[in-house]
């Protein structure tokens, strides 16, 4: 029964109409456990101390306050190395500002730029700064079961509603516990693997909230790369000032 | 025999002039252009030849990553520490000169707002950019590099574009060797105009400077090795690729590289095809006249033949004949070619800035050469000898007694 409930729930995402209900009674549904990764992953308000290394042909380390607000808005500033320390960025929807401090310049980026590696890294500023619904964009299935790390997840399996979605897909494997993605495999609209994503280090927040304190990507476009981020600080549901939000705040001295 | 032969030879060389001219009138013409042709071909391969040599290096060190992505200019495939492979290099025998080069794009702006202006940044030494690429020559503005670190010298295109002028804060965005931006400001000193080789969209900063906008403290994407003459770079691309030191990488004389590997087999082929062309045009010209020849003396021939002159003397005959034509022609048209080959060499043609391909310059000079005279004298003598070659021999197939007959 499982296993024809498994054919048919496939068929039918193979068919692009997949219906959002559970393989098995015991299981959730696919809808639910996105919900569920949504509260824990967005914030209408947020606040985070990272430290991103990215380890290739040299490993170099990068130290940023990040303030986010909704979907789209974020603002971040370096505080490491010093190459790098005073560059600020803010992101407004889909336009990204970036203010070099060395020459005192704001660098306007938007459209696909968004989608390239940050400071040379395996995340894009999208992947970084933004903190969109999986629910809004995606259909999603659960395909099986699975352990990452020893921990038992659902396989949960996503497809883009519309082509304006960066990763047209997601394979996911969602912890049965803490409803966090553990590992997730980012596909193109050709179906070719992008990004591997994993979180770790689950921790409780207010409000019930689960959130990964550390994560690594890869980007398997690029060679002998991984990313690895390590949350410092963390804090939701926070009064952020609105002049953060501003061009102002990006090129105050 | 061979005496009276060529004797006769001479003497119907002057008995139909008006049949002689027009047959020496080809060997002059083609002789005379083959040599403008020649000159200009071999004149504006050597300038690009030097030239290329000159900017790209006599032989060139980088890393075998960096040579199989060179369109990209891939600033992570770097020598990490150039100073101490350059002084490896520096020791070997044959070598002159090492000149560590990064090249890499930028955006460029002058006032608050970035623009969208590319130019490509060359980080070499002064040495480099004056000796090498000639660009002190080329400068129309400013002045050139005093020492100071962050100084630019850009090409006209750029200052074209943005409306900068000398005096100004340039502001470079580029990336580090990571993929991280990299803004630097960098005083524009001086701007060189838009000719040789792309030089008006590029921007010349002193090395130091570029290796701090790519992170490569110390490093560089290029090492050019240069020779006292640039026709000993395969040599010494053989001797160095033996170093242990530069096992790893890829070590290539200037001549192995594209563009100039295809470039030099283009150049090859359209030498040979205008010579070609020339030759067998005047070949054909000669044949014609001489053709006209035998078919008027067919009853001389066999008059000739009946007393004893042999085939191999009737072919020598038309043969010597036109080789007489061919001497003096190929003389006069040597003396005609010679004075435009001579004012292409000394004067060349001003092709300007425009569409100017990297390794050309905006003068284009031709190469008037002992050479190319012999050459192109010779290839007179071979136009006239396949020209009369079938002639001869037809001459030489006439049975006597029917030719008498023919009354001709």
């Amino acid at each position: 029964m499982k296993r024809s409930m498994l054919v048919l729930t496939s068929l039918c995402a193979a068919l692009g109409s997949a219906p959002v209900f559970a393989a098995d009674p015991a299981w959730p549904s696919a809808t639910e456990l996105m919900k569920r990764m949504d509260q824990n992953l967005t914030a209408q308000t947020r606040k985070m101390r990272l430290v991103m290394t990215v380890e290739g042909r040299r490993t170099r380390t990068f130290e940023m306050v990040s303030y986010g607000r909704g979907e789209e808005d974020a603002a971040m500033e370096y505080l490491a190395p010093a190459r790098e320390k005073g560059t600020r960025m803010l992101k407004l929807g889909n336009e990204l500002w970036i203010y070099m401090p060395a020459v005192d310049r704001l660098q306007k980026i938007s459209g696909h730029m968004l989608r390239e590696g940050m400071m040379g890294s395996d995340v894009s500023y999208e992947d970084l700064l933004s903190s969109r619904e999986l629910l809004s964009r995606y259909q999603a299935s659960i395909t099986g079961e699975d352990t990452v790390d020893g921990r038992p997840c659902w396989k949960l399996e996503l497809k883009a509603k519309d082509d304006s979605v960066t990763y047209a897909k997601r394979v996911s494997c969602v912890d049965k516990e803490t409803f966090i993605p553990l590992k997730q495999d980012l596909y193109a609209v050709s179906g070719m693997l992008l990004k591997t994503w994993t979180m770790s280090d689950v921790k409780s927040f207010d409000g019930g909230r689960q959130y990964p304190t550390k994560m690594t990507v890869r980007d398997h476009v690029k060679k002998d790369s991984i990313t690895k981020i390590e949350f410092k600080e963390l804090e939701f549901g926070i009064d952020t000032p609105k002049e953060i939000f501003s061009l102002r705040w990006l090129e105050r001295r | 025999m061979m005496s009276t032969t060529l004797r006769l030879a001479a003497r119907n060389a002057t008995r139909r002039r008006s049949r002689t001219l027009l047959t020496a009138g080809m060997v002059v013409f083609g002789v005379a252009m083959l040599l403008v042709a020649m000159s200009w071909i071999r004149g504006v391969a050597d300038q690009m030849r030097e030239r290329s040599a000159a900017v790209g290096g006599h032989v060139r060190v980088v890393t075998k990553g960096y040579a199989a992505r060179e369109d990209l200019a891939p600033l992570y495939e770097n020598i990490a520490d150039v100073e101490a492979l350059g002084a490896v290099l520096r020791r070997q025998s044959g070598v002159v000169a090492v000149e560590p080069r990064i090249t890499t794009g930028v955006t460029v702006t002058v006032g608050e707002e970035i623009g969208d202006v590319f130019a490509q940044v060359v980080g070499a030494s002064e040495v480099y950019f004056r000796e090498r690429m000639g660009a002190k020559d080329e400068l129309v503005a400013g002045h050139w590099f005093t020492g100071a670190a962050d100084e630019v010298i850009a090409g006209e295109k750029v200052v074209e574009q943005t409306g900068a002028k000398p005096g100004d804060e340039l502001v470079l965005l580029g990336m580090t060797q990571d993929g991280t931006l990299s803004p630097i400001k960098a005083k524009l000193v001086g701007v060189v105009s838009a000719g040789d080789g792309g030089l008006g969209q590029q921007l010349l900063i002193p090395l130091p400077r570029v290796q701090y906008l790519a992170d490569l403290e110390g490093g560089a994407t290029e090492l050019l090795v240069y020779a006292a003459d640039h026709e000993d770079a395969p040599a010494l691309a053989r001797q160095l690729k033996a170093l242990p030191a530069l096992e790893g990488y890829d070590v290539q004389a200037w001549e192995d590289r594209e563009p100039w590997k295809t470039l030099s087999a283009s150049i090859r082929g359209m030498e040979a095809v205008v010579v070609l062309v020339f030759v067998v045009l005047a070949a054909l010209g000669i044949w014609n006249t001489m053709m006209m020849s035998v078919l008027e003396r067919t009853h001389e021939i066999g008059v000739l033949r009946a007393m004893g002159l042999s085939r191999r003397g009737t072919v020598g005959l038309f043969v010597g004949e036109a080789l007489a034509i061919a001497i003096g022609g190929g003389l006069l048209g040597v003396a005609l070619g010679a004075y435009p080959s001579w004012l292409l060499e000394t004067k060349g043609v001003y092709i300007g800035s425009e569409g100017v391909a990297a390794g050309f310059s905006q003068t284009m000079r031709g190469d008037l050469s002992w050479s190319s005279v012999l050459l192109v004298f010779g290839l007179g003598l071979l136009m006239a000898l396949l020209g009369s070659l079938i002639p001869a021999i037809r001459a030489a197939n006439i049975q006597p007694v029917s030719a008498m007959r023919s009354g001709r």
